[in-house]
């Protein structure tokens, strides 16, 4: 497999303005283009955006070159005096997370009250870690919102219990193509289209350039491989005696797939085939040589050179962040958040805070995630909205409202403000706005996740996926690193495990 | 002779064993003592740690290995929790209220619920009482998650979802058993001769119960009342489930503000939690007699 940036292609014009009609032409090269999250017949562009050409000074040429009307272009679905009620939860901002979030969400409300002025709203911003039960339990209560954003991949167990109305670009009057085929993915089982994606993420390697230096390393550079990290971790330990690599491998918490993940494709492993163009979800592959020699390399930096944290079993990426920051971690995968923090809390520290905070942010570095003999890869991340059906919906769905805000809130504009510090607009041509701009100019590490887009892989899009993700794989990471089993047999239990899963047992 | 009268004969038996036995019980009081100590530590030191975290700027409470007293003392958390004026405090006081507004009904519900329903199965023999004095505590016997889903749909039937009633009769189901059980304790040791007395000077049942039992049973009401408090103060999981509206939340789901998929306001956090911990401490301190009380009611008898 390639990534689309090692690709050449047949480039769309730029620039073009769209709304509910595309050239047939450019769909038919469109079709020609084959990516690494592509599910074949669809298309990979959006008509302003050539994703062939995807890289940091592409995504720079094509930012502030577009104008958008959000609200006129969502009038064409819905009119925007149209009268009537909307139930929306999400996983809104936080007091943990940055001032621009709170700033962009307030904008955003303000936003749709003057596109919509008669369309009375009930939204409910959800904490990420309980909105899952939550809605679980609101669903089976016919009691659930008419539109929940959902971290990527929560929407396919609602999807596969029939909970979800059918909800595809073209019913809010985009097209698929506007999104990335991987995104697409996301939200797509047993071939019916259950959402739109709202925003894409993905990591980036961030480390402390200091320790690099002082370990030897040239500070500006990342390690280019995955088996450099093993060699980098160990060097630094033996040099410094502070940890390496900021390995995590809790049971039963996502920060452990999303950072192991990337490490066990990028050897030519996997869970199941997800890493293939049009996967089926049907192959085990956590025990095939890729996969075996991921956990051999995290078994080589824990066991035999502990140079990642002996707490690695029970850590989550939160408990990387400190020893990071108090330059006893030299390296980590890190989302864009976890940076847009650090810049935020420099901003507002103060006296001898103030020093320790620069001196942190100073030190940061980032750069795209090492690659392996296979492939370079990330999990790509990010949310989906979906409209609940109608028959679990409190009080009835009003469809027309739900599409209102849907288009609203996946459009090129919002997709992108929405996004702001953490992650990348859902809507392709939120690349080509004035605000991609704007962010691309203030926040440095953007340049970093844009560019890991196209090695993007999404977990299987299958109902087990949760099981899969948070306990067998991380079991298997503990039953290696513990000593429990061999990397031999941890990776055979783990793949017998799934493939139990998969046959019901 | 002289000698033996001039010398006394030891009281207590030899002299060595009686030092051995003295060394022995102050080695024992010195480990009794000991063990105080790290209990007093074990659960000061978190509250302890909780205020002063509370007081760090999110910068310092990141610091590895961790500043034990803050080099900038800030007092910004709570100003921002406590202040009107500002989102965030605005949120934080109606979340406060809302737990109040909820503990407090749920707590006067439980007990005026608890103190007659204790006082029959105490006083009166009636068929089945001992299988309904038991069977009040089946509620108890499960995890509170069981009943979450039985619950939500009844409340949503109700049409309570989304009100501080589904909370307040869920919390009664909760509650209830154990002030039942508590009280009846207290009610089987007032002697039912001083009901009798007022009844022969001419009382009614009900009058001899308010005038005669319930003062005598103050201490168990307080303490049972303290116990339904806090429960319902501390309450999350139904919280959560049954409240859609920003407006209505309760505290412990409030907290939730604090975390975000990839960082924590650990400052934030811990003053919010500062400040929720400060009724449950102040009604203990204030009612602590009254608690003790109830709690050792009963354990001797005269």
């Amino acid at each position: 497999m390639t990534s689309l940036l090692d690709r050449g292609g047949v480039g769309l014009r730029p620039h073009r303005r769209k709304f509910l009609n595309r050239s047939v032409a450019a769909r038919t090269v469109a079709a020609l283009l084959a990516t690494t999250m592509i599910t074949g017949s669809t298309a990979s562009f959006a008509a302003n955006v050539d994703l062939s050409k995807w890289s940091p000074e592409y995504i720079k040429s094509i930012a502030g070159t577009a104008e958008v009307d959000t609200a006129a272009d969502c009038a064409k679905v819905v009119p925007r005096d149209y009268k009537g009620r909307l139930t929306y939860w999400w996983v809104g901002p936080t007091q943990a997370q940055p001032e621009i979030d709170h700033k962009m969400n307030a904008e955003f409300w303000a936003a749709w009250k003057e596109a919509y002025p008669n369309i009375e709203t009930d939204a409910q911003n959800l904490d990420y870690n309980d909105m899952l039960n939550k809605v679980r339990t609101a669903a089976l209560g016919n009691a659930a919102p008419m539109v929940a954003k959902f971290p990527i991949l929560w929407g396919v167990e609602f999807a596969a219990k029939g909970q979800l109305q059918e909800l595809k670009p073209e019913d809010v009057g985009y097209e698929t193509s506007d999104f990335w085929p991987g995104a697409m993915k996301s939200v797509t089982y047993e071939g019916k289209t259950y959402g739109i994606p709202t925003n894409n993420e993905t990591m980036a390697f961030i480390w402390n350039a200091k320790i690099f230096a002082d370990a030897g390393l040239d500070p500006e550079k990342p390690p280019a491989t995955w088996d450099d990290v093993v060699k980098y971790s160990k060097q630094i330990k033996d040099k410094l005696g502070v940890n390496g690599y900021g390995l995590v491998a809790r049971q039963n918490a996502g920060n452990t797939p999303f950072r192991y993940m990337p490490q066990l494709w990028s050897y030519g492993g996997g869970v199941l085939d997800e890493t293939s163009d049009t996967p089926a979800y049907k192959t085990v592959e956590l025990n095939n040589a890729g996969s075996k020699a991921a956990l051999q390399a995290a078994y080589d930096m824990y066991v035999r050179d502990k140079s990642v944290p002996a707490s690695a079993l029970t850590n989550t990426q939160n408990e990387n962040q400190n020893p990071f920051i108090a330059g006893q971690l030299a390296m980590m995968i890190a989302h864009p958040a976890e940076y847009a923090k650090m810049v935020d809390l420099a901003s507002k520290a103060t006296g001898a805070d103030k020093e320790k905070a620069d001196a942190v942010v100073a030190n940061m570095r980032y750069g795209l995630l090492p690659s392996g003999p296979a492939r370079r890869a990330v999990v790509f991340g990010g949310s989906n909205v979906h409209i609940f059906a109608p028959e679990l919906v409190d009080g009835g769905l009003d469809e027309k409202a739900a599409k209102a805000f849907v288009c609203f809130s996946t459009g090129p504009e919002w997709s992108t403000k929405l996004a702001w510090v953490g992650s990348n607009p859902g809507h392709l041509d939120g690349f080509t706005t004035k605000w991609m701009k704007e962010r691309l100019d203030t926040i440095k590490f953007l340049d970093v996740t844009t560019s890991m887009l196209p090695s993007g892989i999404p977990f299987p899009v299958i109902p087990e996926q949760a099981e899969l993700m948070n306990i067998i794989v991380p079991d298997m990471l503990q039953n290696a690193l513990t000593g429990k089993m061999t990397v031999d047999q941890a990776a055979d239990d783990a793949a017998k495990k799934v493939q139990d899963l998969l046959d019901g047992m | 002779m002289s000698t033996q009268t001039a010398t006394p004969p030891p009281r207590f038996g030899p002299a060595i064993p009686r030092k051995r036995s003295k060394k022995r019980i102050g080695g024992w009081r010195w480990a009794g003592r000991g063990i105080l100590a790290f209990l007093l530590l074990f659960t000061a030191l978190p509250m302890a740690w909780m205020i002063i975290t509370s007081l760090k700027s999110q910068l310092a409470a990141l610091q590895y290995p961790p500043q034990w007293w803050p080099e900038e003392v800030t007092f910004q958390n709570y100003i921002q929790l406590l202040s009107p004026n500002n989102e965030v405090g605005q949120e934080f006081l109606q979340y406060f209220w809302n737990s109040f507004y909820v503990s407090i009904l749920s707590t006067i519900l439980g007990v005026a619920v608890a103190v007659p329903a204790a006082y029959a199965f105490s006083r009166f023999r009636f068929p089945g009482r001992q299988f309904l004095f038991f069977s009040v505590l089946l509620r108890n016997m499960f995890p509170a998650v069981v009943f979450l889903m039985p619950l939500f749909l009844l409340m949503k039937w109700l049409g309570l979802v989304n009100t501080h009633g589904s909370l307040i009769l869920t919390y009664l189901t909760f509650g209830l058993p154990l002030s039942i059980w508590l009280l009846k304790g207290f009610y089987d040791n007032i002697p039912v001769q001083l009901e009798q007395a007022a009844r022969i000077d001419g009382a009614t049942r009900f009058q001899a119960f308010f005038y005669i039992v319930m003062p005598l049973s103050s201490p168990g009401i307080i303490a049972t009342g303290i116990y339904a408090f806090i429960m319902a103060w501390n309450e999350y999981v139904y919280a959560l489930t049954f409240m859609n509206s920003k407006d209505k939340l309760t505290l412990p789901v409030g907290l939730q503000r604090f975390f975000a998929e990839y960082a924590t306001n650990w400052p934030g956090l811990m003053a919010a939690s500062f400040i929720m911990s400060v009724p449950v401490v102040v009604l203990f301190l204030v009612l602590q007699k009254y608690f003790v009380r109830a709690l050792t009611e009963g354990a001797v008898k005269s």
